[in-house]
């Protein structure tokens, strides 16, 4: 009997094998053992980016010049070393004001016309004003090279600031600017830019509509004969050109443009705050609540910038990082949350942004705080450090690609002087930054104390905020209005 | 003597032959090379190299769209697009996209009338996963119910999302039936709401196993590739999966004459009322399209385009204008789209468009405002290949569109030798009478 039982189970078990070897056959069972795991990436390839090259014109004005083949284009990009932080405290938008003026007529040119030869090379062209620069972007096909100079030297060297003009400016940026208001993440960002740099130049930026009616042509004659010279300007030039053929042609057209600017500024570092800060902004009819947390970093020059590079993409760089996994996959307060860095020439800001559900604020804010202090109490792990900086050095090459984002890195590079380390040893700067790194920098900056800012419908969202002891209420001029403490719950 | 004669006749024979003096007829006038073959199982793939940065461009455009939904199943193609995305048999869940986001790449996809492209861009050591990815989603997707289920559920919230956010949703599906009468060309690509909640997994497996086959399929790599050992990856990778059935041919378009009509329609979720004009053109792939896409420029595009400078900018008839081509595989439209403050300018807004397209129709237009069309067309045609994204978009997009490589790369001159008279009779011929006009009223 046990003799029959063994025969019979070897029986069994020899046709289980025959039927598993012949079903691994059919495709539906089998597939190439490769597949079933990621293939080990090749060696990192070596950045090779083309050299930045560069010239002083006799007029003092600094041409950069990078070539590239691919395409039958031109990328200008005209700097002023000057921007919104340079209006006077009573003018905030008289820099942006300005730029876009330049582009509504020169003598001899009415504003249709400059559209149409702008039309006529295939061009685009428009302005954009930082805190510290305004920027001129300038592309078109580059058999148009000579007569895209010829407007860019009239609009330079002969703006008419028409008075008409400046009326119909005046008109489409209110538009623009009203229109723009009862969008949450520019009101939540632009007050906290207006509080973390209270009192000093830098809040230009944050400018309202208040400048626009008291604006008249000597204000913008003013700012343009002070600051739009040569000496203080720099022409980026990307395409099929070298450097010789780039410096005769823009001296034939630009030389005659003179001048210095007699006054240079050496703006003082913001403060940054002694206590962390509560403040609420009202947005009717917002469903969600926005939440902006921010502090000042040091400029992008510092040593610490690779270092925080690395932080912010932990914290909160792509929905894999911290903030994301925490507020929305593991908590579900937030629909998305994510960290950023912006730099200026003194100074950086490093914000975390997220849009939570109104009944869920204060929860979410201390979860980002308990966020913000992980990363002060202690080291990232290596792993999390090492993915990080995998998809920093992945993303670079991207980010330099098309002409305007390669156009926009070099400017950013020579308006602060940054050098190398941010252009062809960019890969090693980051592939160097290790955990210790990482958390001593953590500590230097005063990422303790963020202002916070929230931005709701105050119908539906204040009474969600009781739980902070004090909550400061603001306009929209960035002017605090009254406060609400926890004791009493009452406006002060 | 006889020498001479024997020189002579040689070099009027040789002359005779179509392409030897023209050689630039045969060059590749586009500023990337093309290396086009096709796998054992029916796989088409274009190589595209460009060393200017270590990075590549993975695009595989499936030759299915909205069209080849059945009625009562709208949006399963757009469905499939999002499920191409919840995990396959070795990738889990989302994986794909925190792979790339991991390698700090970038991506994305398209469901279109007839075709779904997915791309994506990553340093080029990492060409390897991309292909490993591709293609284990092409040959064994996970469609489950619960996956099915979690994508309706998406899609049906953001169309109702969307519905709130653009008050034009519904407007858009009437001017297009109005436009493309056959389902298959007028329906929405996200599909409508009822039919999505009736889409059952077996809809899904059906379609998947329909149309998501090598042999349905373009893949292109572009930018900093080994030619070699990239063949070798994509044959290991994808040689294997197996070709797919013959793909159902669908009807081909009923072709209408369209009548000119007008379509009065309430919209209460708009404050101002405003209008589509539009125009049924000519199939893509003909020579009349060079004609009619400058046209397009001449009329719309632009800091001084005719009806922007009319409309907007001279007599403040209209505070928005725009227009594009609309483009359905073997059909196509001319869209113009205004808002008006008040109807007395909706009005006026109509007749000044009737005017600058009776002009078009009748009066040459000169040299100078005929190349400044050119020009802005051209910089806006090089854009469509200017990143290695576009570029592998623009091969992948042209290959199921019907267009030879060979052609392609002669496609821009055609577009450049478009002349005033052509203008005037490609008008002539297609802007008839008054366009199909859909007025949009608030309430």
């Amino acid at each position: 009997m046990i003799n029959q039982l063994r025969t019979t189970s070897r029986y069994c078990y020899s046709c289980a094998i025959v039927i598993i070897i012949t079903l691994l056959q059919f495709p539906i069972f089998a597939q190439e053992r490769y597949r079933r795991s990621p293939p080990y990436p090749d060696p990192l390839p070596s950045l090779n980016l083309p050299e930045i090259q560069s010239n002083v014109l006799n007029n003092g004005l600094k041409l950069y010049v990078v070539h590239r083949q691919n395409l039958p284009i031109i990328s200008l990009r005209l700097l002023i070393m000057n921007g919104e932080s340079s209006s006077p405290n009573s003018s905030p938008g008289l820099a942006t004001f300005t730029a876009n003026m330049l582009t509504k007529g020169a003598v001899g040119l009415s504003s249709s016309e400059i559209g149409e030869i702008i039309d006529s090379i295939g061009g685009k062209l428009s302005s954009q004003v930082f805190p510290d620069y305004t920027v001129f972007s300038f592309s078109f096909l580059d058999e148009y090279f000579d007569r895209a100079l010829d407007l860019l030297s009239r609009m330079i060297l002969q703006p008419s600031f028409s008075s008409q003009e400046i009326r119909n400016l005046k008109r489409t940026m209110y538009y623009d600017l009203a229109r723009r208001n009862p969008d949450p993440e520019y009101i939540g960002k632009k007050l906290l830019y207006q509080i973390l740099f209270k009192d000093h130049s830098y809040s230009h930026m944050a400018f309202n509509t208040d400048f626009i009616n008291d604006l008249d042509r000597k204000d913008l004659m003013m700012f343009f004969e002070k600051y739009y010279r040569p000496s203080n300007a720099q022409l980026i030039v990307i395409g099929n050109l070298n450097l010789s053929t780039a410096s005769k042609k823009i001296s034939q057209y630009l030389n005659s443009w003179k001048g210095e600017v007699n006054e240079y500024y050496q703006y003082k570092v913001p403060k940054a705050l002694e206590r962390d800060k509560v403040c609420f902004i009202n947005v009717p009819k917002t469903k969600d609540a926005i939440i902006f947390m921010g502090i000042i970093l040091p400029p992008k020059s510092n040593r610490d910038f690779f270092p925080l590079l690395v932080m912010n993409q932990v914290m909160g760089g792509t929905h894999l990082s911290r903030l994301f996994m925490n507020l929305r996959e593991s908590k579900g307060y937030a629909y998305w949350a994510y960290s950023f860095m912006e730099f200026y020439k003194i100074c950086g800001v490093f914000y975390i942004r997220a849009k939570v559900r109104p009944s869920v604020i204060y929860a979410a804010v201390q979860e980002i705080l308990s966020e913000i202090g992980a990363i002060y109490n202690r080291r990232i792990p290596s792993h999390e450090i090492e993915q990080a900086k995998s998809y920093l050095i992945g993303n670079f090459p991207l980010s330099i690609e098309t002409y305007d984002d390669l156009s926009s890195r070099v400017s950013e590079i020579q308006a602060f002087n940054l050098g190398n380390e941010h252009w062809d040893k960019y890969y090693e700067n980051i592939m160097y930054i290790n955990s210790q790194e990482v958390f001593a920098t953590a500590r230097r900056i005063p990422i303790l104390k963020p202002v916070i800012v929230i931005v709701g419908d105050k119908d539906t969202t204040l009474e969600h905020l009781s739980q902070f002891e004090e909550v400061e209420v603001y306009n929209d001029e960035g002017e605090m209005q009254y406060k609400i403490t926890k004791e009493n719950n009452e406006e002060k | 003597m006889l020498l001479k004669q024997f020189f002579i006749f040689c070099f009027l024979i040789c002359v005779s032959i179509p392409g030897f003096c023209s050689s630039s007829q045969a060059e590749n006038q586009l500023p990337f090379p093309l290396n086009p073959f096709e796998l054992k199982n029916g796989l088409q793939v274009i190589l595209s190299e460009d060393y200017s940065l270590p990075i590549v461009s993975v695009a595989i455009a499936y030759h299915v769209g909205s069209m080849h939904e059945e009625e009562g199943k709208s949006g399963l193609a757009y469905l499939l697009e999002n499920l191409m995305f919840l995990g396959s048999r070795n990738i889990g869940r989302m994986q794909h996209i925190s792979f790339i986001q991991r390698i700090g790449g970038k991506l994305n996809a398209i469901t279109d009338v007839d075709k779904t492209i997915f791309f994506q861009t990553v340093s080029s050591h990492q060409l390897a996963s991309v292909l490993w990815l591709e293609s284990d989603r092409m040959n064994s997707l996970s469609i489950t119910s619960a996956n099915v289920q979690r994508v309706k559920r998406a899609l049906i919230e953001e169309m109702q999302l969307r519905k709130t956010e653009d008050p034009f949703v519904e407007s858009t599906n009437q001017i297009n039936k109005l436009l493309f009468p056959d389902f298959a060309y007028h329906h929405p690509v996200r599909g409508v709401e009822a039919d999505l909640r009736e889409i059952t997994v077996e809809d899904v497996n059906k379609f998947y196993n329909t149309y998501y086959k090598p042999n349905n399929a373009v893949l292109c790599i572009t930018g900093n590739i080994d030619k070699a050992k990239t063949i070798t990856l994509i044959r290991k990778y994808f040689e294997t999966i197996p070709r797919g059935n013959e793909i159902p041919r669908l009807p081909p378009a009923k072709l209408i004459q369209m009548e000119s009509s007008v379509t009065n329609i309430n919209n209460p979720l708009v404050s101002t009322p405003g209008f589509y004009l539009c125009y049924r053109l000519a199939n893509p792939l003909t020579s009349d399209f060079y004609t009619l896409a400058i046209i397009d420029y001449i009329l719309l595009k632009g800091n001084s385009s005719r009806l922007y400078t009319k409309l907007f900018k001279k007599d403040r008839l209209a505070y928005q204008i725009n227009g594009t081509i609309d483009k359905r595989k073997d059909l196509a439209a001319y869209k113009i789209f205004v808002r008006n403050t008040n109807e007395i300018m909706l009005e006026r807004s109509q007749k000044a468009i009737f005017s600058e397209i009776n002009r078009l129709k009748s009066n040459p237009i000169s040299e100078k405002e005929l190349q400044k069309a050119k020009n802005l067309f051209k910089i806006d045609y090089i854009h469509q290949y200017s990143t290695l994204q576009n570029r592998a978009i623009f091969l992948v997009d042209a290959t199921l569109s019907g267009i030879d490589l060979k052609e392609l790369t002669n496609e821009l001159n055609k577009y450049m030798a478009v002349t005033p008279m052509k203008i005037i009779g490609i008008a002539n011929r297609y802007f008839v009478q008054k366009g199909i006009l859909l007025n949009i009223k608030t309430k």
